[in-house]
């Protein structure tokens, strides 16, 4: 047994936390849909007579099937709020050129199976810095990415650990954490799809994507 | 309790009930005589020649049902053979073989012993109904004799199952193992088009594929319960990656863990924990949950990247991926004393261990120039290469690896020889796991 009680608490609170997270968004969503309703409701009849049913339950049950769509006029079971990380992701998927609108934030790159910052990417997150601390209502999410080589679970953890670097130094340059999320792609979102070195590096990167206000 | 409602339809509407629904009568026919010593010296010895094996299409014995299954059956079992790397498959048959019985006594064994045929599959079906009756068995040509038979029941649907059945019963006559065919794997794919990865699984075909998540953003890292009836993954769909369950037997899906994971998880083999890598606050450690998503223990705490726990058989030790040494490396783990061993010292990038159900290797990914299968024997010693890929998942019997090469799921027997593809074309399919035996 290798009980490791101060861990242990760390690890719940941060998964409490964690987990307040998601359900202030939740929360925040409720709020959308509600006024939504309401919304519909004063057009069609003038005047909500019945509560709304209570809100979806945060461990949901959808089959395959019913999981499907997540775009406008989907489904209706689901946080559709500009920030939610999930619909970011699908945007993402759907649209690789979402990766070059990151406003004046530049991408940042790493050496193979590397999360150190070299003094390039150090400049860079300077300037970064700059534009996030002059820019305080801005809310930036940076994506850790790999290149294609390696196993897709490692890799995972590998830009886990470019977007916590970049975090970090972001953070000892004086910007809110609370402005920056962190989120890792591995290697499932490459911006050049060649298998050359030139195109590796340029995968290797954290990008800084801008998510809303 | 809508939601469950609509969950099951949508599990049903997928096929998930049939898919994993059982062959109900299973019938040895005849007595599994001991197959004759010189075709089994011929399978089992190592280096062996492949068996010349002929497979007749299943006669129509009677009830409604076309010729179409017939062949359907044979050209599975003919599938499995030849991906089992034991066999060759002759590819003809002597004509007129329906007026041929089906039976020891009603068969012309000359004819198939000029084909060149030392093994013989034959047999017939036949419809009550929608209840499908299948009657096969296997000869030896050369001694003309009945090595092993079997009679199956179920419906239409179940067909190509009792052919995986059947080819596994082929195996164990003639080795006395069972083979791995009758099972599935789990793998990830952006067939449905774009850049989006949804699960999904395939029977040993690779032609019969069932989607799993249709949710158009990154499902990764499939896993099977010990039963094969439920896949454990890890998905993008509301942010995270988080992990999540779905029973394929009602459809029903539920999030493991609101912590941030890169796989499903493993299951143990008894099925009651898994073991899953998960991040926080940009660092990978190894725990226990429950099936239900408790934490049951904390396995490892460490700065560097911990991933990829894979059970030994036994249960009793775990091995995974740790960057705790600089590059990844495969470490050992005692689950119930935490004791952390290294096992690959050779190469600089060595990830994705598998422990192979027989408990003596585990494969793994090595980088060297490209990226390599290799196998090392579980209580460490000289690694082996098996051949280009990468994220082996061993079969259930232990004697093949499936893998992933260049977007293409590929299937080696376990000492390298006998390389096949087992899907073609689509998309990219990657992280293959392959189920245990279905029941």
């Amino acid at each position: 047994m290798i009980l490791v009680p101060r861990g242990q608490r760390a690890w719940n609170s941060q998964a409490s936390k964690k987990k307040r997270r998601e359900t202030m968004r939740s929360a925040r969503a409720w709020c959308w849909w509600v006024a939504g309703v309401f919304l519909i409701a004063l057009t069609v009849s003038g005047c909500p007579k019945k509560a709304p049913p209570p809100p979806p339950p945060e461990n949901e049950l959808g089959g395959p099937g019913s999981s499907g769509g997540l775009g406008p006029g989907g489904l209706g079971d689901r946080d559709l709020a500009p920030s939610d990380p999930g619909r970011r992701t699908q945007s993402r998927v759907e649209n690789p050129q979402s990766d070059v609108s990151s406003g004046p934030l530049r991408d940042i790159q790493f050496d193979y199976d590397s999360f150190d910052l070299s003094a390039e990417a150090r400049d860079i997150l300077q300037t970064n810095a700059d534009w996030l601390k002059s820019n305080p209502e801005a809310k930036v999410e940076i994506e850790g990415h790999c290149d294609e080589r390696g196993t897709v679970e490692y890799n995972l953890a590998l830009g886990a650990k470019r977007a916590k670097a970049a975090r970090d130094y972001l953070v000892t340059l004086g910007v809110p954490a609370n402005q920056i999320s962190t989120i890792s792609y591995g290697e499932e979102l490459p911006v050049c799809k060649e298998s050359n070195e030139s195109c590796w590096q340029q995968n290797r990167r954290d990008h800084f994507q801008l998510v809303g206000r | 309790m809508r939601t469950i409602e609509r969950a099951r339809r949508g599990g049903e509407r997928l096929g998930f009930k049939r898919v994993i629904g059982l062959i109900s009568v299973v019938v040895t026919i005849g007595l599994a005589a001991p197959a004759h010593a010189q075709i089994k010296l011929q399978i089992t010895e190592e280096g062996g020649s492949s068996l010349p094996i002929a497979v007749a299409p299943l006669q129509n014995s009677g009830g409604e049902g076309e010729q179409r299954l017939g062949e359907e059956f044979s050209t599975t079992i003919a599938r499995d053979l030849n991906l089992s790397g034991y066999f060759r498959v002759i590819d003809q048959t002597p004509g007129g073989e329906e007026r041929e019985g089906v039976s020891q006594e009603a068969v012309d064994f000359q004819r198939w012993a000029d084909l060149g045929a030392l093994a013989l599959v034959k047999g017939s079906f036949s419809f009550d109904g929608d209840a499908l009756t299948v009657e096969v068995r296997l000869f030896d040509v050369a001694q003309r004799k009945q090595l092993g038979g079997k009679r199956y029941r179920g419906d239409r649907r179940d067909l190509r199952r009792m052919a995986h059945r059947f080819a596994d019963q082929i195996m164990f006559f003639l080795t006395g193992e069972l083979g791995p065919f009758d099972s599935r794997i789990a793998f990830v794919s952006t067939r449905g088009g774009g850049r989006a990865k949804e699960i999904y699984f395939t029977d040993l075909t690779g032609t019969q594929v069932t989607a799993v998540t249709k949710d158009r953003t990154l499902s990764l890292g499939p896993n099977w319960n010990p039963t094969a009836d439920m896949i454990t993954y890890c998905s993008y769909k509301r942010g995270g990656p988080y992990p999540y369950i779905i029973d394929l037997r009602t459809g029903e899906q539920r999030r493991l863990s609101f912590v941030v994971a890169y796989s499903g998880g493993r299951w143990s083999p008894d099925g009651s924990l898994i073991a899953i890598s998960l991040e926080q606050d940009g660092n990978s450690d190894l725990f226990l949950l429950s099936p239900d998503g408790r934490v049951i223990r904390r396995l490892t705490e460490h700065v560097g990247i911990d991933v990829s726990p894979t059970w030994s058989p036994d249960g009793r030790q775990i091995a995974f991926c740790s960057s705790r040494s600089g590059g990844p490396q495969i470490y050992l783990m005692n689950v119930n004393s935490g004791t952390v061993r290294r096992l690959t010292f050779r190469g600089d990038y060595n990830t994705s261990p598998a422990w192979s159900p027989k408990g003596d290797l585990i494969a793994y990914t090595s980088r060297a120039g490209g990226f390599r299968i290799m196998t090392i024997p579980a209580n460490g010693g000289d690694p082996q290469e098996i051949t280009s890929g990468e994220d082996p998942t061993w079969s259930p019997d232990g004697r093949y690896v499936v893998f992933t090469y260049r977007g293409r799921l590929r299937i080696a027997r376990k000492d390298g020889r006998s390389v096949k593809q087992l899907t073609a074309g689509g998309g990219d399919d990657t992280s293959p796991a392959w189920s245990a035996r279905l029941e």
